[in-house]
């Protein structure tokens, strides 16, 4: 997040990728995909995990509760990318093509992260991971707000926003000190006073799917 | 290996349950064999388990359902504190008519789907029963309400069913425990409605989750996870209810892990004489023997069975010389026929989870014909709702602003679902695929269906009533829908072999008798003659326990 170069994100990434391979001698993507499904943790290269980790803080960051990165949800989120989560196993509709097949050997979900990696770069004309906090959060508030224009619906960030968010809210920290958790409630009001103190459940189960 | 019983009960889901309840209370010696593993009660894995304790948050593998669940995984109920309670669709195919779509959504485990079942329990009226007769879709009904309501009274109060009797013509009352309350906005709707049309109802949805303490059985938790399992014993299962009963006589003997391949025939006496059974921890075959046998396996698993027993003495399926097994098989048409955001409850909410929504029963057809362009009804499920944190899923907005929203109790929604009654058609079939296999080599089910006009008038006649409601409770419609999904959907597939008068135009008697076979009964979902639009389980259960007694009667006179 250091550089402020001019390289395009994905040759810096590319190159960093590079680099770390050489560096490690394991060699390329699809080899570390394959450590993966061997149960070993590199899923994604360090730029796509830069980008993962700044989005997620951008997203749920650190208040009175703590934040997405406190609770890990940049793992959360290259894992349920790798593992083609809400729907990122398939190419998106649209005119969002994602550069890397379907049928690849390296999971199509990560591309949808790449994709809105780069988005924010070509809004940010350079490498977005190294832009300042504010200057993040005005970039991703811009691409978020287009996203959520009426017929977008097919932007490859409601995925990453949706993993995001449900890294957060399933978390133990999200779920139960966010919100409120009560896995056996014991009794059923159906009809109580909302106060200022009142938190929304992350055991409502009903709201969870259907709210 | 051999073993000789008094009767055999294929299947231990929520009818297979009740025969061995009934049979094994009747002194009989009866052997349950269920096909999938054994999961004792109590013993629920993931039941008590948090999101942050699975490994994919609670949503499961993607990667692994789109291998293997990839039908499965559609069901509402489906994830990954359930899995396990479906199967697997890659080693248990089948396959369905060309340009056809089917949703054969099961659970081969001890218990089968009384485990994950949606509880709700309604009675029929003679509004259904009477149907085929009246306007001339399907056979016949050989029974009406006076037959089998005695029957749904001991159903319900071993079952235990909590509800509102509500004295309607089109949904009987029965023994019910009190009522889990409406909350808030549903109350208010239900006002509305009640004033606005005085032949529609609004109460809430009749389920066998208890309110009241019954038998060793503790009350609901009011944690709506039901589908995991529930050590509580709350909800009505085989394994909570019917299963430890029929234990308690020292009749029963079970085995898990067995899959019956055929019912045995005498081609002398036409009676049946067992079952042949595949081990499949073994991969044994055994036979076992009965002087009566009960199919408990589920509609189309029971149907499958027939299918496959055949001999010299009925080439196309036992019990089929009517050649209508198979045939006019149903399942309810069902969509989101409207969701609205609802106003003036801002300040209120609830706590718990309450396992259960509403029901507006059935009010067109009744006695008028007030259905546009089609016979027979529907009824409405679904409830009010408020939403939590999934909501920013759909909402703009990042950072400490959304999370403090999100931190909030979200606005209140209403959603209705219809289900349509599915009329019995011929077209709508179950054979055996000529080709494709399953892994044991028995042949798989083919499965023809297709919802036809008459279900999609009615759920276009739905969508349009749902909309006028929700919008006179002051509601804003969001959306709704008026096209059925897919067949299966409703997880109310039945018929097959179906109940009727005449032995030329349907597989079983009065008493869920085999027509051609007189010790064989099949007293499942496969008995349906029709569907009426109520979710169907208390009725089978009902009809199950009416057989029982009939066949203890007539063994007990020599008459099997």
């Amino acid at each position: 997040m250091a550089s402020t170069g001019t390289i395009g994100s994905m040759d810096r990434r590319q190159l960093l990728g590079a680099g770390l391979l050489l560096a490690l001698g394991v060699g390329t993507p699809l080899q570390l995909w394959r450590r993966h499904a061997e149960g070993e943790s590199d899923i994604a290269d360090v730029g796509q995990r830069a980008l993962a980790e700044r989005l997620s803080d951008l997203v749920v960051p650190a208040t009175d509760t703590p934040g997405a990165l406190a609770v890990k949800v940049p793992d959360w989120l290259l894992l349920a990318l790798s593992h083609g989560q809400a729907g990122t196993a398939a190419q998106p509709t649209g005119p969002y093509v994602l550069a890397r097949p379907v049928g690849s050997a390296v999971p199509v979900g990560l591309a949808w992260l790449d994709a809105v990696g780069r988005q924010l770069n070509a809004m940010a004309k350079g490498d977005f991971v190294s832009l300042a906090a504010k200057a993040q959060h005005d970039l991703l508030s811009a691409l978020d707000a287009e996203a959520f224009k009426p017929g977008n619906d097919a932007h490859p960030w409601h995925k990453i926003k949706d993993l995001i968010l449900t890294g957060y809210y399933t978390s133990e920290i999200g779920g139960s000190q966010e919100l409120r958790y009560e896995l056996v409630p014991g009794r059923w009001e159906p009809d109580i006073p909302i106060t200022l103190q009142t938190r929304a459940f992350s055991s409502d189960w009903t709201a969870v799917d259907f709210g | 290996m051999s073993a000789t019983f008094d009767a055999i009960v294929v299947g231990s889901g929520i009818t297979g349950g009740w025969a061995a309840k009934e049979l094994t209370q009747a002194g009989l010696k009866v052997l349950l064999v269920e096909r999938g593993p054994n999961e004792p009660h109590g013993d629920y894995p993931t039941e008590m388990k948090a999101p942050w304790e699975m490994p994919f948050r609670g949503m499961g593998d993607a990667e692994e359902y789109l291998k293997s669940y990839p039908v499965q995984s559609g069901n509402r109920h489906f994830n990954e504190y359930t899995q396990h309670h479906f199967v697997r669709d890659d080693i248990n195919p089948y396959t369905v008519g060309e340009g056809q779509a089917f949703n054969w959504w099961r659970g081969y485990q001890l218990g089968g789907r009384s485990l994950t079942w949606g509880r709700q329990c309604y009675r029929w009226s003679d509004y259904d029963f009477g149907a085929n007769k009246a306007d001339g879709h399907g056979s016949d009904w050989p029974i009406r309400y006076a037959d089998l309501a005695p029957w749904y009274d001991k159903v319900e109060d071993f079952v235990g069913v909590s509800g509102s009797a509500e004295g309607l013509a089109s949904l009987p009352d029965g023994h019910f425990q009190p009522p889990m309350a409406l909350n808030v906005v549903e109350q208010h709707v239900r006002g509305v409605i009640g004033q606005q049309w005085p032949d529609r109802c609004l109460t809430v949805g009749r389920t066998a989750n208890l309110t009241q303490e019954k038998e060793g059985r503790a009350k609901c938790q009011y944690r709506s996870i039901c589908a995991r399992g529930c050590s509580y014993g709350a909800y009505f299962s085989t394994q909570s209810s019917t299963l430890p009963a029929a234990q308690a006589t020292g009749n029963l003997t079970l085995v898990t892990d067995s899959i019956v391949d055929q019912v045995e025939i005498d081609p002398v006496t036409k009676k049946a004489t067992g079952v042949l059974i595949l081990n499949t921890a073994t991969g044994k075959t055994m036979r076992a023997t009965a002087r009566m046998i009960f199919l408990n396996a589920s509609a189309f698993n029971s149907v499958h069975i027939l299918l496959r027993s055949r001999s010299e003495l009925f080439p196309n399926g036992l019990a089929n010389s009517s050649g209508v097994l198979g045939t006019h098989i149903m399942d309810h048409a069902s969509t989101l026929s409207g969701m609205a955001l609802m106003h003036g409850f801002e300040d209120r909410t609830t706590y718990g989870n309450r396992p259960t929504g509403i029901v507006i029963p059935r009010f067109r057809n009744l006695d008028k014909a007030d259905g546009h362009g089609f016979t027979r009804g529907y009824s409405y499920q679904g409830g009010a709702l408020q939403s939590t944190w999934t909501q920013g899923k759909r909402m703009p907005g990042i950072g400490a602003e959304m999370k403090d929203n999100l931190h909030k109790v979200g606005p209140w929604k209403m959603v209705l679902v219809t289900y349509a009654e599915s009329l019995p058609r011929a077209s709508n079939r179950l054979t055996l695929d000529p080709v494709k296999t399953d892994a044991h080599g028995m042949a798989a089910l083919h499965i023809a269906f297709d919802h036809g006009a008459n279900e999609r008038a009615a759920l276009a006649d739905a969508k349009v009533e749902a909309k006028a409601m929700l919008e006179a409770a002051g509601g804003t419609y969001l959306f709704g829908f008026d096209q059925p999904g897919a067949g299966g959907s409703s997880i109310h597939e039945m018929g097959g072999a179906r109940m009727g008068h005449d032995p030329v135009t349907s597989v079983l008697d009065k008493w869920n008798r085999a027509h051609d076979v007189p010790n064989l009964f099949v007293t499942d979902g496969a008995a349906m003659a029709s569907s009426a639009c109520q979710n169907p389980s208390l009725t089978y259960m009902a009809l199950t326990a009416r057989a029982c007694d009939a066949a203890v009667t007539m063994l007990k006179e020599g008459r099997l």
